[in-house]
């Protein structure tokens, strides 16, 4: 049994091998006869091909049909990769414009993040620049009006005693010396003689 | 008879003071001439009299000569005139010196009444000028009374200056 298997084995390599052997006869022929494999592919052999007339019609606009089919089947294809090309090229412009537009706003917020900062140290100091002036302003301000309220005073001071002055001299005229009052006194007496003589008259 | 007193014998009170020193005098005179009538070795010294007590008796000696009666007489004659003579109250801002009060009661006395009686006050708050009361009349010439009288013309005054 186990040498019919043998055998059979053994036969079927033969013919393995004879087949085997064939085919590389056969390629090395091929292979050591390219130019006459050559001349065929460019000049083949003209077939004579013996068909009728509709079936080579019918075999025409099938082809022709299929090429139809083909070629809008590659445009749609193309088509389609064109669209997706389209919206994926979009899809990396919008990214990227994204990209560079959070950078550029990324940048643009730190700039403007260190203007604010810059902006609050110079306000800041002209803050403190201001409170100082302000303070100097008011002592000053301060020592201005205690000097003018002097001032104010000492003239009110000087009018006043010039007011009374001239009023006591414009009323009194030449009787404001108190001091020798002997002569306003008896002009007075004199002035009402008449009033006091009739008093003392009419009283005896 | 009519007397002429000394100008420093002007008000009441001084009447009154100058009355008590004659009446004192009268006194004195009357023991002294009793006295001399009993021959008394003894005399006393006459009572000092002020300068205005010892010219009234001086004009009243130029009138009649000096007796018991005759001072009688005077003294009731100065009763008299203390009753009857007329009033003057001088007001004044500060208490008048001597001059003053002589003049003014000079002046009183030779343009008003020769026998009038002046009575001298002081009130500080008048400032300056007189009062002068005659009876029910009251005349006010003090510097307080014009200046409360014109004290309108102290805003005229102020804004001028």
């Amino acid at each position: 049994m186990s040498s019919l298997f043998l055998q059979l084995f053994l036969l079927l390599n033969v013919f393995l091998i004879g087949v085997l052997a064939t085919v590389a006869v056969r390629h090395a022929y091929a292979h050591f006869r390219p130019p006459l494999h050559e001349a065929y592919k460019t000049h083949p052999a003209k077939q004579v091909v013996h068909l009728p007339p509709e079936v080579r019609e019918h075999l025409l606009e099938a082809a022709q049909a299929n090429f139809q089919n083909v070629l809008d089947h590659s445009a749609r294809e193309l088509q389609h990769d064109l669209e997706t090309t389209s919206t994926q090229l979009n899809k990396q412009l919008e990214k990227i414009g994204s990209a560079i537009v959070g950078n550029e706003m990324e940048r643009y917020q730190m700039e403007l993040e260190q203007l604010r900062k810059q902006a609050e140290a110079a306000i800041g100091g002209a803050q403190i620049g201001i409170t100082e002036h302000q303070t100097e302003l008011k002592a000053k301000l301060a020592e201005e009006m205690v000097a003018e309220q002097q001032r104010l005073v000492q003239q009110i001071d000087t009018k006043l005693a010039d007011s009374v002055a001239s009023f006591l001299t414009e009323i009194l005229q030449h009787n404001i010396d108190l001091g020798a009052q002997t002569p306003y006194l008896l002009a007075m007496l004199e002035a009402h003689k008449t009033d006091l003589k009739k008093e003392v008259t009419g009283e005896a | 008879m009519k007397l002429k007193l000394d100008d420093s014998v002007s008000s009441p009170q001084d009447l009154k003071s100058m009355i008590i020193e004659i009446r004192e005098y009268a006194r004195w005179f009357g023991h002294n001439s009793i006295k001399k009538r009993l021959d008394a070795r003894h005399s006393s010294e006459p009572p000092a009299l002020s300068p205005g007590a010892s010219a009234v008796l001086r004009e009243w000696n130029t009138k009649a000569p000096l007796s018991q009666k005759s001072l009688d007489g005077l003294l009731s004659t100065l009763e008299k005139y203390h009753v009857s003579a007329p009033q003057l109250t001088i007001t004044l801002s500060a208490p008048p010196a001597n001059g003053l009060k002589k003049t003014l009661v000079a002046w009183c006395r030779d343009n008003i009444a020769p026998d009038v009686l002046v009575t001298f006050q002081f009130n500080a708050t008048l400032l300056g000028g007189m009062v002068v009361r005659c009876g029910s009349h009251i005349f006010d010439w003090s510097f307080r009374r014009q200046l409360l009288a014109n004290r309108e013309q102290f805003p005229k005054v102020l804004r001028r200056v």
